[in-house]
């Protein structure tokens, strides 16, 4: 399966009459794109406001961070959601590179998380160095919570279907390929080299806890094989935000760092034949089967080595464990990525769950970190969100504004899939 | 806690639903519960059925309490 993707790289968003993108600038007619979203009568108002790097804005509640994709053909990404699910990741998609949507609004539970455009926070999310395209949206009453999340998270990747429609039929900046050949001929290509895959764990555990393959929730999935460039066009879906610190949004799935980087060297000094998708569910009957599930077929690919991911932590480390003990077990190589949920002061285990075959682990920081995130002149959402989110408490929110907070509220700063700047190292 | 309460002289079983962390963590009589969100219940089952299930939980547990053990011991 091969796709190509043509970059489209844009340099500012500004509000205008009509939504089209020219010579880096993207321009949207709000009004248009909030009835567009407002065709779902479980909304009740929508706003849109612009996030610039290194401007003085704060954005909480956030949910999901979402890049605008669309198909060259002008089917949406998003299989399942906005078109069928039939098979993605081939042919060739726009994708409109340093911007995002993000999607915010009365909280759901307590689990949101928080961007900030500057100051320290900034540093520790990587979606303050992108141009976002704020969507506030709050439901109408009697809209239970379930459907309040799934009625944003559609709404973001309707927003991203709009946006990205400005660039279905331009020249893109620039194209690269991707392409995963049948196991048989990838394995006879390079036989010298070491056949590695990817384990990709995605959190499947309720409300603002799930993540769908297919438009399908993916706790009702056994572990399956995925070609990489299905993800690349929205194959997997974010629905979980609690403790964002950790939690994949859908932007992160569709620029996986693991597989950036495991594409490159294929062919070079591994083999990488695809990833394998698997779940982390509420059971231990669940666990066990998919990590046996997991493994059965890493073992029929005959791979040598898997890079393993982990989203979330505490009963997640026992699914992270399991693969590993089990991918050791049959001979195949095993490196986990990981965070760490340490305490403040990092001296307690950082795991819930370990073993000795857990011998090489890359970690993306310790969540519980505490850190004051300044006050900012610009707050899009709610801010009060700050006393009840995971990694908050009823004294995080000073008077001044200013947020005492562990770093598990902010979005994407120990991300378990590598998409941060922060890691650690044993000496 | 489990191992707190087992350190001040009392025996203890924790009811925990992933069981490789119970053990991980060192706890000596464990208990497999339903699930996480619902470690002592589940919403699928009628009422009836529910409580059964409860019961019979929490009489695994006294169970195991009362159970003289050399090693780290499931109470499937």
């Amino acid at each position: 399966m091969k796709l190509e993707l043509a970059s489209f790289y844009v340099k500012d968003i500004q509000f205008c009459e009509k939504t089209e993108f020219r010579d880096g600038i993207l321009k949207v007619n709000k009004q248009e794109l909030i009835e567009l979203l407002l065709c779902d009568n479980r909304l009740k108002d929508v706003e849109l406001d612009i996030a610039r790097p290194g401007e003085e804005t704060r954005i909480i509640p956030v949910k999901d961070v979402i890049e605008p994709r669309i198909k060259a053909s002008g089917n949406s990404v998003f299989p399942g959601f906005l078109e069928k699910p039939l098979t993605v990741g081939e042919g060739r998609t726009h994708v409109m590179k340093g911007m995002a949507i993000v999607t915010c609004g009365r909280i759901v539970g307590f689990q949101e998380g928080i961007i900030d455009m500057t100051g320290p926070g900034a540093d520790y999310t990587p979606f303050s160095k992108l141009l976002n395209l704020v969507i506030v949206a709050n439901p109408a009453e009697g809209v239970s919570s379930y459907e309040h999340e799934e009625t944003i998270r559609i709404a973001g990747l309707k927003a991203a279907d709009y946006i990205a429609k400005s660039v279905q039929d331009l020249l893109p900046d620039d194209i690269k390929t991707y392409e995963t050949k049948p196991i048989f001929e990838s394995i006879s290509k390079y036989p010298n080299l070491p056949k590695v895959a990817y384990v990709y764990p995605l959190q499947s555990q309720g409300l603002l806890h799930d993540t769908y393959v297919y438009g399908l929730d993916a706790k009702k999935i056994v572990p399956t094989f995925i070609y990489p460039t299905e993800i690349m066009d929205g194959a997997i879906v974010s629905g979980n935000c609690v403790s964002a610190c950790d939690k994949n949004t859908t932007y992160v799935h569709q620029n996986n760092p693991v597989i950036e980087e495991l594409y490159e060297r294929h062919g070079k000094d591994i083999n990488f034949l695809g990833v394998i998708i698997t779940n982390e569910n509420v059971t231990l009957a669940d666990k066990q089967r998919s990590s046996d599930y997991a493994v059965k077929l890493a073992e029929y690919m005959t791979l040598d080595g898997a890079i393993v991911t982990e989203e979330g932590f505490g009963n997640p480390d026992a699914d992270l464990i399991m693969l590993c003990r089990k991918l050791e077990e049959k001979g195949i190589k095993t490196v986990l990525i990981t965070d760490e949920y340490a305490g403040r002061d990092g001296a307690s285990q950082s795991l819930a769950d370990a073993d000795p075959r857990a011998d090489a682990v890359v970690t993306a920081g310790n969540a519980n970190e505490l850190i004051v995130l300044p006050p900012m002149k610009k707050i899009i959402g709610l801010v009060d969100a700050a006393g009840i989110i995971a990694g908050g408490s009823q004294k995080s929110l000073k008077k001044d504004g200013s947020i005492e907070i562990e770093l598990q509220a902010i979005t994407g700063a120990t991300s378990e899939i590598g998409f941060t700047k922060m890691s650690a190292a044993t000496y | 806690m489990v191992k707190e309460l087992e350190r001040a002289g009392l025996p203890t079983a924790h009811v925990c639903t992933i069981v490789p962390i119970s053990q991980t963590v060192g706890a000596n009589r464990i208990v497999p519960a339903v699930a996480i969100p619902h470690p002592l219940g589940d919403p699928t089952l009628s009422r009836e059925q529910e409580k059964e299930k409860r019961l019979n939980i929490v009489e695994k547990a006294l169970k195991a309490v009362q159970t003289q053990i050399d090693e780290q011991t499931i109470f499937e």
